[in-house]
């Protein structure tokens, strides 16, 4: 029951999930980050400290929301792991609160 | 206006060697958050699964809020409110009348670590109950049997610091599924991993931390003395061992190296059923390369020889010097690093002489069988035997005798409490005030109340308070706050506790006990084992003395021990039920079981949460291809897992997970949201282990077939 991050965290990068992750298995572009399915061990700790609410269980996810499995899967092993937090994202701040966080 | 959100420090009360230290968010009174305090430095700001979700469990509507008196039949859970008034008369009136007929031994309470704080945890009805003169309930549900075992060799030592693994460069985790039931060692361990330590698992399930392992090694269970002996065999055969080392700081070399003379690698792959190979391969990976580190499970203790296994893979560290270098020797328990005065928690001069122990794995026997005087009322708190005890059916039938009258005081109506004839309702950590002490780290922490109470509950500290004085105990002790209470707990002169304070435990939430530097710390390089000989027993001075069960356990008291002989070299004896060593049974039932704790669940806490319950799904039956196909049983089929002691449904996941012959269920799952109203311990025996009376969780075979849809 891996971990997934969906459309939310485009364009922030507040990255509090990267720290606390204990198998270090965030992967990232310029944009934003990715869970490896493969190295997720479902012990939950990132998704309470997303600003922005990204991460979900996947079987939380439903319709529209569902493609993101298949997404973190095939993107996350071909990007760079990501373990420290990163420089925040311009505009990432007035991103959050047009989505409602 | 909006209130403002105030934050408060706490502490994880779950029976887990982690120990979070928490950050309580409230607004007007409630509570809206629980996070991990990322300034800890071994939790660092994560819980888990299964404490990610504690406001909701706080506010779970099927909270237990008002004292209740039974008023359907035994075990049906039907219950109408009372007062708090009314509870404690009736208690006060059927105690009473009890002792005057068959005296106080025929009460006894059924404790364990529901709760874990020095408060509101294991010993907090022990001075109440010494008081009363009840019978004593040893309570050896887990760890007992593999600390009693390494108490042995090496002595009551506070082990490896888990903070300094990172410097470890071999990393054996056995019986021991860290990612799910204590994670926080986790990024330690991927940080020496990064370093060039290899990690290896030993498990017969491919767990979660296992599939992580550089090295998963699978052997058959209960047999983890023989692999730890054919290790010796190895190393001492191919002169692996630390001379010097052994010559300065162990005692009884040639006696252990004959034990190991008996079990060459061959013999160990024949009772294992690992190769002879990699019986060597490990034995020499282990001992050449310096700083070794062996974390062990509880697990290792659930099988006739529970005690020994441990005791025989504490004597490795001594053997090879692995205890020369920081990050290397043996973590089992980390609990000897806190000075807690037990005897003041649980008053042991308050127990009359000759009073009687029963030994709570054999919860049922004792509802059952016992005599002059029979149990006539139990009062169970901070445990749920109904699913976590062995002979579940048992247990269930003792607790339905019309003449027992049943205290439960609890936070849910669980299995358990559904027999109650009084149920008293329990707080929940953020509405309580305790001091958490760890098993696994060595940082102390202290949990502030956040908010007030829901309903009538009340902390166990109030609820035996309450009780006290109903029975009419007017000694002074029942006077004290919960405050006071922890500065008489506490051996606040003890090294340990340079520099804490209870006003800065308050204030910061946690604060490590004085027991050296992480990056330094090499406890036992210079010996400085805690033993009678100040040595690694790997004969032992203490096992003249017969088996016992350290007094902590047993409410404090050292009367009537369990006093079996103990072999003083650690051994490898068969388990109880095996197709090596009871063909007859295995005949009728082949397979044997295992039953590791859920991710979702503690113990059987959390298992009654929606969210977890979602996650988790209903009992599955881990069961290997061969063994499946041998009964036509495909994944997904509804199964029946059975023997003469009982059985539970649950549904096929017929994996390589697992080893042939042997089959796997989560604990945890309540009876009563099973398809069979029952669950996995149902067929467990009460037999108990050969050291500290430890349970016999993994020693137990089994049949499983299709079962009819239910």
């Amino acid at each position: 029951m891996p971990y997934v991050v969906t459309e939310n965290c485009s364009g922030c990068r507040f990255t509090d999930c990267v720290e606390v992750c204990p198998v270090s298995c965030f992967h990232g572009d310029g944009d934003r980050v990715y869970i490896d399915p493969g190295a997720c061990i479902d012990c939950g700790a990132c998704l309470p400290l997303c600003p922005v609410k990204a991460i979900y269980e996947d079987y939380d996810l439903s319709g529209e929301q569902e493609k993101w499995i298949e997404l973190n899967a095939a993107i996350a092993p071909t990007l760079p792991t990501i373990r420290k937090k990163l420089p925040l994202l311009d505009g990432a701040e007035a991103r959050r609160a047009s989505i409602g966080f | 206006m909006d209130a403002e959100t105030t934050t408060i420090k706490g502490a994880c009360p779950q029976d887990c060697p982690d120990t979070c230290a928490f950050i309580y968010s409230v607004k007007d009174g409630r509570l809206i958050d629980v996070k991990g305090d990322p300034k800890h430095p071994v939790t660092r700001g994560r819980l888990c699964i299964k404490l990610n979700d504690f406001t909701a469990h706080h506010y779970n509507p099927d909270r237990i809020l008002y004292p209740m008196r039974r008023v359907g039949p035994k075990g049906a859970g039907e219950f109408e409110r009372i007062t708090w008034h009314e509870a404690l008369e009736e208690i006060k009136r059927r105690w009473t009348s009890i002792i005057d007929e068959y005296g106080s031994q025929a009460i006894m309470p059924c404790s364990y670590l529901g709760q874990q704080g020095v408060l509101n945890g294991i010993s907090v009805g022990d001075a109440f109950f010494n008081r009363l003169g009840s019978t004593i309930a040893e309570k050896t549900f887990c760890g007992v049997g593999r600390d009693v075992g390494t108490h042995l060799s090496i002595g009551p030592s506070e082990g490896v610091d888990l903070e300094s693994t990172v410097h470890s460069k071999y990393i054996v985790l056995w019986a021991m599924n860290t990612l799910s039931t204590g994670s926080h060692h986790w990024p330690f361990i991927d940080e020496a991993k990064r370093n060039g330590a290899k990690l290896v698992v030993i498990d017969p399930l491919r767990s979660k931390t296992a599939a992580q392992a550089d090295w998963h090694i699978r052997i058959r269970p209960g047999t983890d003395a023989a692999l730890a002996l054919g290790m010796m065999n190895v190393i001492i055969t191919e002169e692996l061992v630390d001379q010097d080392y052994v010559e300065q700081y162990t005692l009884g070399y040639d006696q252990l190296a004959a034990r190991a003379a008996e079990y060459s690698p061959e013999r160990v792959s024949a009772i294992t059923g690992l190769s002879a190979e990699d019986v060597r391969a490990f034995a020499r990976e282990y001992a050449t390369s310096g700083a070794s580190f062996i974390r062990l499970g509880t697990a290792i203790e659930r099988h006739r020889n529970g005690g020994d296994a441990a005791r025989a893979i504490s004597c490795l560290p001594a053997l090879t010097g692995a205890w020369r270098h920081v990050g290397g020797g043996y973590l089992g328990i980390s609990l000897n690093a806190f000075p807690l005065k037990w005897d003041a928690m649980c008053r042991p001069d308050w127990i009359q002489n000759g009073t009687r122990v029963f030994n709570l794995n054999s919860l049922g026997t004792a509802l059952l069988e016992a005599q002059d005087p029979p149990i006539k009322s139990l009062m169970v708190y901070n445990s749920n035997p109904a699913v976590q005890a062995a002979e579940q059916e048992r247990i269930k039938k003792g607790l339905a005798r019309e003449d027992l009258f049943v205290v439960v005081s609890e936070l849910f109506v669980t299995d358990t409490a559904r027999f109650a004839d009084i149920l008293l309702p329990a707080t929940m950590q953020a509405e309580q005030t305790d001091l958490m002490f760890s098993w696994g780290h060595f940082y102390f922490s202290y949990n502030n109340k956040a908010i007030e109470a829901p309903g009538e509950a009340v902390p166990n500290t109030q609820l035996f308070r309450l009780l006290a004085e109903t029975m009419g105990f007017n000694e002074p002790e029942w006077a004290r706050t919960d405050e006071e209470m922890i500065r008489d707990f506490i051996d606040w002169d003890s090294p340990y506790m340079e520099g804490i304070t209870l006003e800065k435990l308050k204030e910061n939430g946690y604060m490590r006990v004085g027991i050296g530097d992480k990056d330094t710390r090499a406890p036992h390089a210079h010996g400085n084992f805690p033993t009678p000989s100040g040595k690694c027993e790997f004969v032992s001075s203490t096992a003249a003395h017969g088996n016992f069960v350290p007094p902590p356990f047993r409410a404090g008291y050292n009367g009537f021990q369990d006093g079996g002989y103990i072999d003083p070299v650690p051994n490898y004896v068969p388990p109880f039920e095996s197709p090596e060593s009871s063909p007859e049974l295995a005949a009728r039932y082949p397979l044997n079981i295992v039953s590791p704790a859920a991710h979702g669940f503690l113990n059987s806490q959390y298992a009654n949460e929606p969210k977890q319950m979602r996650r988790q799904g209903d009992s599955v039956v881990i069961m290997h291809p061969t063994d499946a196909e041998a009964r036509g049983i495909a994944e997904g089929d509804a199964v029946r897992v059975f023997n003469d002691r009982g059985g539970f449904v649950g549904s096929a996941l017929v994996s390589n997970d697992t080893i042939p012959g042997v089959v796997a269920s989560y604990l945890g799952h309540w009876a009563s949201n099973s398809r069979s109203n029952s669950a996995v311990n149902s067929i467990s025996s009460d037999r108990q282990a050969n050291l500290g009376r430890a349970p016999t969780f993994s020693d137990n075979l089994v049949e499983v077939a299709k079962a009819q849809v239910v």
